[in-house]
């Protein structure tokens, strides 16, 4: 395995001694995983709810109607106002609720009468950075924002360069008209222009969450191409390649097994930037309103109601705090990988 | 030879034709109050701004329907007007009409002494030459191709100063469609050019209104200069209005770019109908101290059916329950209360603002989820789903609704939040104008926030909801509504001349069509709002009846009631130098609110 073999092992090695690149992708893990759980963190319904000496846990599964804790309603019960209600009559101790630390899901607009959004960070309310133009808590809006942002990222990219990487060494591994056609055909279709051309078929569309990424990668996978055709040609013509097809391999096998592993850090060195190219395009497309279909949390979205009032300062503030320590974190992460898995670190002449 | 012959048997056969009928009624208006206001000065110049400057200066043809249109084609005067307060007509281009016997035609005998700006009198040749005119392919319009074909049937001229204009169909306010605005057939040498388009971009057409265009900065701004010794200054209806000398237009891309260009004075005055700018962004130092108004103006006039359409073709919402389990559903007062800061007002029906035409007995649903659970129950939804939403079997009560402005997200997901309550989810799918527009009249739709302009003095209903629109693409009837009885409603008001009995069919059939539930009636806004400097005056009842903003220049009707007052300029700005306060002024007027005729 690729993994274990000792010059990847010295590369692992490299990037977790770049510091600052390491404790980056730690970071950035951690936002990850932990986003991965918002809904314990943040969110309307409680994580646990005591109600006449039965334990609850409302955060997953079925929601429970308001009749469910004694309240006089069949739609899902508000915990917020349960809580307030049990410690309202806490000599008759019918319960307790522990809220999240953020008790509002991103969806859901918290309108009082007499307070109109979008209201500057309150924290008596739990706002801790505001509500946005609908009375949408900022701070929810931003961390599901990001889950759906950096999954996308993720999703996009791993599409992109399957379909990049494989078309790339395919062109590489034959050579000849194949690739004379098909670097024609890519210079064509690279120069539609991607954000334009996405926002027109979105704008038609109204995507979800699959089919943006669909469309962005049918106009967005031309670039990883070029540096697999050319690291493919390189390395076909070394030994071991010509070895295994000597020995009667398929192409198929050849380009997977033995010429992707050795081309790796080709590709590794340019996941962390395709990652933050996407997160960036996600948020150009949501901002200009052509990218995931409203109430979804977006970043883009949330950047374009702070940029449409400037004098309402914490909701760009936050936007962009989080747009810029994210992609930070993404580009030291994969200056860190660069460097680690920079060939020229590896050579011994001999 | 053949083309000769025509020439003359034509000549021959307007001559034979051209008599008037004996037994006309000739009207004329010259009574109604009067609305401007005698203090009133000229001089000075108003500045204003556009968002972009005009792709052509043409008000037909391609790119002629642009923001900048107004502004051209108001100065081009009509033969009669609606007052705007009284709602009578009253003669413009023309002194005296009179109806044809057959209700389709009416007669005017024109205004002598009214001329083009280049000094030509305006006369009966100037009317015939709008239809060859409007219907000639070479202006290259096809909505005026077709709308001046189908509706007009002819203009006869009886001398220079008579003519009579006959349409196809009857219509009770027959007026509003049939006095056209002449058009000066010496300057197009009675005919349209196949290079009209082009040629015609950048032109200045001689008009008949108070102001001319003199002067064009491309891409930068334009300026009208108000004509010396216009023929109409002194008539009853003009007298002490357009009263400013020069109005100019500045290209601002940004409207918040033009609020710091308004409170630096370079603009005169500033639209405040949005909540932010009327409740915050007003609270500033040049409003507090008095150097800049604003303004609360109440009108009174038929509003847009604002609302949430609903298609009856689709299997979900053909059940009737479940369209009224939705209008139950829809929580329009939170909307209003929160967001849209109680300034609008919820639309009460379909048909408002129309007097007595609107059926005041009918009121919206409102939010109530018991009521809509009850009904969503009727049509089978009875079944709690784990996410909180109604199930019948395996069908979840979920609605796609179909929108297209940015600008109405936040309403939107307060609909969506609130609907969850009763179980009913609803699907936000926001488009491109374009593609919305298609999807809807295409009736590809299930639910879409949609509203109809209009600008008919007496409402309308065969396009909106005639069976024979319903089920096929591109017509208005985008409810797919087909009930036979109000097809014979619809019919019988279509052809009704008789005020009493119409309006009585027309309550009637809002009647129905509010009781199938297609319809979400959602908001109007029954005012605007405006901020100006002070030193601008304007009359003691500030606008019309119909006016929709402060500081109209042009309209024959309802513009150029205001004017500069030089003495409360240089007041404001030896003020302003001071930094002294003046008295902070903060107007409402409710002249036309008491006795709205929606309410």
């Amino acid at each position: 395995m690729a993994l274990l073999d000792p010059i990847t092992r010295r590369r692992f090695k490299r990037f977790c001694s770049i510091k600052r690149g390491y404790y980056s992708f730690l970071l950035l893990l951690g936002f990850i995983v932990f986003s991965c759980f918002a809904e314990i963190f943040v969110n309307s319904r409680a994580v646990v709810v005591v109600y006449k000496g039965d334990w609850y846990f409302p955060t997953y599964g079925a929601m429970k109607p308001g009749t469910a804790f004694g309240l006089d309603y069949g739609y899902e019960t508000n915990y917020r106002e349960l809580k307030a209600k049990f410690e309202m009559n806490k000599d008759t101790s019918e319960g307790w609720v522990l809220l999240p630390l953020i008790p509002y899901n991103p969806l859901e607009n918290d309108l009082v009468e007499g307070i109109y959004p979008p209201s500057a960070p309150d924290f008596s309310r739990s706002h801790y950075l505001g509500t946005d133009n609908s009375g949408r808590d900022v701070a929810a809006r931003l961390i599901y924002g990001f889950r759906i942002c950096i999954f996308f990222a993720l999703f996009y990219v791993l599409c992109n360069y399957t379909v990049g990487v494989s078309l790339g060494a395919l062109m590489g591994y034959s050579g000849g008209r194949f690739d004379l056609i098909m670097q024609r055909l890519i210079e064509i279709w690279s120069n539609i222009p991607f954000l334009y051309v996405v926002m027109i078929v979105s704008s038609i569309l109204a995507p979800n969450f699959f089919t943006l990424a669909i469309i962005m990668v049918v106009f967005g996978w031309m670039h990883m191409t070029w540096y697999m055709r050319t690291a493919v040609y390189k390395e076909k013509t070394r030994d071991y390649s010509v070895a295994a097809r000597a020995l009667g391999a398929k192409p198929q096998r050849v380009i997977f097994h033995h010429i992707l592993p050795n081309a790796v850090s080709t590709i590794v060195a340019f996941v962390p930037f395709s990652i933050a190219g996407a997160i960036y395009s996600l948020t150009s497309l949501d901002y200009l309103g052509y990218g995931l279909s409203p109430p979804t949390p977006s970043w883009g979205e949330l950047l374009a109601q702070g940029t449409g009032q400037l004098d309402k300062p914490w909701i760009v503030m936050s936007v962009v705090c989080a747009l810029v320590l994210v992609l930070t974190l993404v580009t030291f992460f994969g200056e860190a990988i660069r460097e680690a898995f920079d060939p020229r670190k590896h050579t011994v002449y001999e | 030879m053949v083309a000769a012959g025509a020439l003359i048997l034509g000549i021959g056969k307007s001559l034979i034709a051209a008599e008037l009928p004996k037994d006309l009624k000739w009207l004329s208006n010259e009574t109604d109050p009067i609305y401007s206001d005698a203090s009133a000065q000229k001089g000075c110049e108003f500045t204003n701004f556009i968002l972009s400057f005009p792709p052509t200066l043409r008000f037909v043809g391609p790119d002629a329907n642009n923001g900048f249109r107004d502004a051209i084609t108001n100065n081009f005067f009509g033969l009669v007007e609606r007052h705007p307060n009284t709602l009578n007509i009253v003669g413009v281009l023309a002194t005296d009409w009179a109806y044809g016997a057959d209700k389709k035609s009416m007669y005017f005998k024109l205004r002598q002494g009214a001329t083009w700006s280049d000094g030509k009198p305006i006369t009966a040749d100037d009317y015939t030459f709008v239809l060859d005119f409007m219907r000639s392919k070479n202006i290259r319009d096809p909505w005026y191709n077709d709308y001046y074909t189908k509706f007009f049937e002819k203009i006869v001229k009886y001398d220079d100063y008579t003519i009579s204009i006959h349409a196809t169909k009857a219509l009770p306010d027959l007026d509003q469609s049939i006095a056209i605005n002449p058009l000066p057939r010496h300057f197009f040498k009675g005919q349209v050019d196949k290079d009209f388009v082009a040629k015609m971009n950048w032109e200045i057409i001689p008009n008949s209104g108070p102001y001319i265009l003199t002067e064009i900065d491309k891409g930068k701004s334009l300026t009208l200069t108000r004509k010396q010794k216009w023929w109409g200054e002194n008539l009853r209806y003009f007298k002490n209005r357009f009263n400013v000398d020069k109005v100019t237009y500045k290209v601002v891309r940004e409207m918040k770019i033009a609020w710091e260009y308004f409170l630096k004075g370079k603009f005169d005055d500033y639209p405040l109908t949005f909540p932010d700018f009327w409740h915050e962004k007003s609270k500033i130092k040049e409003f507090e101290n008095g150097y800049i108004h604003k303004l609360w103006f109440y009108n009174d006039r038929p509003r847009s059916p604002v609302g949430l359409y609903m298609n009856m073709d689709d299997p979900l919402l053909s059940d009737i329950n479940v369209r009224k389990g939705i209008s139950y559903a829809i929580n329009v007062d939170k909307v209003i209360n929160t967001i849209l800061r109680s300034d609008y007002e919820r639309l009460p029906r379909y048909t408002t603002g129309f007097g007595p035409y609107d059926n005041k007995n009918l009121k919206p649903l409102p939010f109530d989820i018991k009521e809509a659970k009850k009904y969503f129950a009727l049509a089978g939804f009875k079944d709690m789903g784990p996410n909180g939403i109604l199930h019948r079997g395996d069908q979840p009560l979920s609605v796609s609704l179909t929108y297209s402005s940015e600008q109405h997200t936040p309403r939107l997901v307060i609909f969506k939040e609130e609907a969850r309550k009763a179980g009913l989810e609803l699907d936000l799918q926001i488009l491109d104008g374009t593609m919305a527009f298609k999807k809807v009249r295409e009736k590809k739709y299930q639910m879409a926030y949609w509203a109809w302009a209009g600008n008919r003095l007496i409402p309308s209903y065969w396009e909106d909801m005639h069976s024979k629109n319903a089920h096929i693409a591109q017509t208005n009837n985008i409810n797919n509504i087909a009930i036979k009885k109000l097809d014979d409603l619809i019919d019988q008001y279509e052809m009704e001349s008789d005020e009493t009995v119409k309006i009585k069919l027309s309550q009637e059939i809002n009647e129905i069509y509010h009781t199938q539930y297609a319809f979400v009636p959602l908001f109007h806004v029954p005012y605007f709002r405006t901020a100006y400097w002070r030193w601008w005056k304007l009359p003691a009842v500030p606008a019309t009846k119909r006016s929709q903003e402060l500081f109209n220049v042009f309209d024959s009707m309802m513009g150029g009631m205001f004017w500069f007052d030089q003495k409360a300029y240089n007041e404001t700005h030896t003020a302003m130098k001071a930094g002294k306060k003046l008295p902070k002024v903060e107007a409402t007027d409710k002249t036309f609110r008491d006795k709205a005729s929606f309410m």
